[in-house]
């Protein structure tokens, strides 16, 4: 392999998008040639620039809101026979319907389990603290990669210890963690960032023996897990097998500490 | 499940990336709302045809689709045949423009405005494989190219980006705004 084929690889390979043998060739090739290696060295050095400094713009709040009245109002049935109707009446009309549409949606949403209606609450109630925590920016209290400066914050101010554990290695890195209050009971949130997303997970011992959930909540995936005697609730703008396995990885036994 | 009940669970999880993408194509806020917002009811409109396989990559390219809609559009004069190359060629005029090159900001000589200011086909492949991590296929198929271009046009859009002024200008220009005020 020569210098000029490797050099037209050389962002495939960087991607890992090139066959197995063509890149055992590059590879035996990035050895040998230092001017090819310090290519793929520069390739590799500005997709680090690139996901650490370049913005990835997040759906302002109102854009939010705005899909979900759009979803609202194309739900509305509309009426069989529209007659002349005074504007403001009309205009009455189809807001109680959109509003009406709105409740409901949100509470269509999701598989049927025996305690649909307390879990789905509780899933709403943790995605209005997700997103007040995000839109305040009071998102933690306690600032820490260490899981042994985050967990003994917590367990002073509980009456419990949550497991606290950072998978930075697995791709969601432990960013702090706060106090929250849901379902009338105070709980442990630990906050972790996967890529550009954040994520917040409740943990508080278990009450029920719930099976995992997961619902879709005005756009947010909450999913939950029962493991290591607590009850753990994940709450992300993540896709939802990703946010199903996070939480499952964190309520399985081996994590707790 | 219900179209809507469909939308909410499969679309909505990807606004973000939908609003991320429509925001990095149209460079400002309010149109990358809108196109978005278009990119929604056609979504909800055809829901129907998305069976399994990747929502995400499915609500991108109708993203895309909107995006362009909305650019020939509102910025006809703006379009240049999508062979990728033609925008190769052309050089933003922001950066070439003497006034815009003296108010240079630290900001915008940052990255970011790099990426800005390359040209449309190299910015869409690389935000989808930098910033949304698609693998080629699916980049392949939100944009409507082959493989083999999407390949050259991320090469391209890299060669660029290393060697755009903008990424190497910052302590040669601080050095000269340092001589200019010593000078005067």
């Amino acid at each position: 392999m020569n210098c000029h084929r490797v050099e037209a690889l050389v962002s495939p390979y960087a991607d890992g998008e090139v066959g197995h043998f063509l890149r055992l060739s590059i590879e035996r090739h990035l050895r040998t040639c230092a001017g090819c290696a310090a290519k793929h060295r520069d390739l590799l050095a500005l997709r680090e620039r690139l996901r650490a400094e370049a913005t990835y713009f997040k759906a302002p709040p109102e854009l939010r809101t705005r899909v979900l009245a759009l979803l609202a109002d194309a739900r509305a049935p509309t009426p069989l026979h529209p007659g002349p109707q005074p504007d403001r009446w009309r205009w009455l009309v189809g807001g109680a319907l959109a509003g009406c549409a709105a409740t409901v949606l949100a509470w269509v949403v999701g598989g049927a389990v025996v305690d649909w209606r307390a879990n789905q609450g509780l899933a709403a109630e943790a995605v209005a603290i997700h997103t007040r925590a995000v839109l305040s920016e009071h998102l933690i209290e306690v600032a820490s990669s260490d899981q042994h400066t985050v967990k003994p914050w917590l367990s002073a101010r509980l009456d419990y210890s949550p497991p606290v554990r950072d998978l930075t290695s697995e791709g969601f890195a432990l960013i702090g963690g706060r106090l929250d209050t849901l379902d009338k009971r105070r709980v442990a949130t630990l906050v972790y960032r996967h890529r550009q997303h954040t994520i917040d997970v409740f943990v508080w011992p278990e009450s029920t023996n719930a099976p995992s959930t997961l619902r879709i909540v005005r756009g947010f995936t909450v999913a939950r897990a029962n493991g290591s005697g607590m009850d753990w609730l994940a709450i992300s703008d993540v896709s939802p097998d990703v946010l199903t396995a996070f939480v499952e990885r964190l309520a399985r036994a081996d994590v707790s500490q | 499940m219900s179209e809507h009940t469909r939308f909410e669970a499969l679309v909505l999880p990807h606004l973000d990336a939908g609003y991320n993408l429509a925001r990095w194509l149209a460079r400002n806020p309010q149109d990358a709302e809108d196109v978005v917002q278009d990119a929604c009811m056609r979504a909800l409109k055809y829901i129907g045809s998305l069976r399994g396989g990747d929502a995400r990559a499915w609500f991108l390219a109708i993203v895309r689709h909107a995006f362009y809609d909305w650019y020939k559009r509102n910025r006809p004069a703006e379009m240049v045949p999508d062979d990728g190359i033609a925008g190769d060629l052309t050089i933003d005029p922001a950066a070439i423009d003497p006034e815009q090159a003296a108010l240079r900001s630290a900001e915008s000589r940052s990255l970011s405005k790099a990426i800005t200011q390359l040209p449309i086909a190299f910015r869409e492949v690389l935000i989808l494989r930098e910033l949304e991590d698609l693998s080629y296929k699916e980049i392949a198929h939100v944009a409507g190219i082959p493989i083999g271009t999407v390949m050259s046009r991320l090469a391209r859009a890299r060669g660029l980006l290393q060697r755009s002024p903008l990424l190497h200008a910052f302590g040669a220009e601080s050095a000269e705004v340092n001589h200019e005020l010593s000078s005067s």
